[in-house]
């Protein structure tokens, strides 16, 4: 199968891969896997959390070049923007500019549920302390 | 979806008129060969859907079966027999190879079963959505294996050629291969609990085996990256 050129050049210059600290607070982590495939994909981002703007994002996906190249074309959209608008992208928005072919649909959505997996484990993280934070304000 | 034995639905032999099941390749009555069948591949074989298979008798049964269809023996029948004897050939060729691997036969079981298998049936993420097929501690596990994988063979690829990294690497590819075998023992184990059980062992079977199949591919993956830098 022929990859599209935009494909080639992700996989051949994945944008952002690497770790962040998955302990750090203003760090979420989302771990996804498509069981079809065997592909893992790892991504993760640093929340502003003044702005709630995605400053940081790092992927490591283990996996054919449509899913390194799903996972490295979302770690450039949701950079810069916060959180709300980076669960605005769609699985479709990636395969539209990847150009993904039927087969390798479940690449781009995989890649969604990695950014929405994150952004979930950003939010339990923050939005929990935040929980807490009303509470002890509350019982003050 | 196939219908299997259990629904077979009796057709009219074109030849003799005499009714028989549609599963069969040739009349039963008076010998003639039928259009490719309706059944699924176990009643090509004339078998019941099962995991576990003689094998030798699976093969024996092919090779009758195709000398009885090979095109040559039509030669000088008529323009449908002629045709029948190709199509039902090519359909008694993908029976057996689909049958004859045990997992392909396992996936192929669960498909006629219903279920969607295959990167094409993954298109709407219909599987993520069910947390059963995507557990958080086999998707950790998986992605550490892959991680320790990467190191080794990034320090490859940039020329270390250590002794110490070889064999680091062969013991990776030793834990895969173990990690393999033990999916497939279990496999093997719910074979016998899919065969023998009822509809409700059936069900909790299948699902067993979609969950290891699952696990599975993560793991060749892994066997197939090990062994591809191991030989380059």
């Amino acid at each position: 199968m022929a990859y599209s050129d935009k494909v080639v050049d992700h996989y051949n210059n994945p944008r952002n891969v690497g770790t962040l600290d998955k302990n750090a607070q203003e760090v979420g982590t989302g771990l996804v896997g498509a069981p079809e495939c065997g592909d893992v994909m790892r991504l993760q981002i640093r929340v502003n959390p003044e702005t709630q703007v995605i400053e940081e994002a790092k992927f490591k996906t283990f996996g054919c070049g449509s899913a390194i190249a799903s996972s490295s074309l979302a770690t450039e959209w949701i950079k810069g923007r916060t959180v709300e608008d980076a669960l605005a992208i769609k699985n479709t928005d990636i395969v539209k500019e990847l150009s993904l072919p039927p087969v390798k649909i479940h690449c781009s959505v995989l890649a969604e549920d990695a950014i929405r997996a994150a952004i979930g484990d950003w939010k339990k993280k923050n939005g929990a302390a935040e929980a807490a934070h009303a509470e002890t304000s509350a019982a003050k | 979806m196939l219908k299997t034995l259990e629904s077979a639905v009796p057709v009219a032999c074109w030849s003799c008129s005499v009714a028989h099941n549609d599963f069969t390749l040739f009349c039963p009555h008076c010998s003639k060969i039928q259009p490719p069948p309706g059944g699924d591949y176990f009643a090509v074989f004339g078998l019941e859907p099962r995991l576990n298979l003689d094998l030798p008798a699976l093969e024996k049964e092919f090779h009758r079966l195709s000398r009885k269809l090979h095109p040559d023996r039509f030669a000088r029948s008529g323009e449908h027999e002629r045709q029948w004897s190709l199509a039902d050939t090519a359909l008694l060729n993908d029976a057996y190879r689909t049958l004859k691997d045990p997992l392909r036969r396992t996936e192929y079981l669960l498909k006629l079963r219903g279920a969607e298998i295959g990167e094409e049936a993954a298109a709407d993420g219909n599987s993520r959505k069910d947390p059963s097929r995507a557990p958080a501690d086999l998707l950790e596990e998986v992605f550490e294996l892959n991680m320790q994988l990467d190191e080794l063979r990034e320090a490859h690829a940039a020329g270390e050629e250590s002794a110490a990294l070889e064999s680091s690497l062969a013991a990776a590819k030793q834990k895969f291969e173990a990690l393999l075998a033990e999916v497939d023992r279990d496999l093997r184990q719910q074979w016998q609990a899919w065969d023998a059980g009822d509809e409700t062992a059936r069900e909790a079977a299948q699902k067993a085996m979609m969950a290891l199949l699952d696990r599975r591919r993560y793991l060749s993956n892994l066997v197939r990256d090990v062994t591809g830098t191991l030989g380059a």
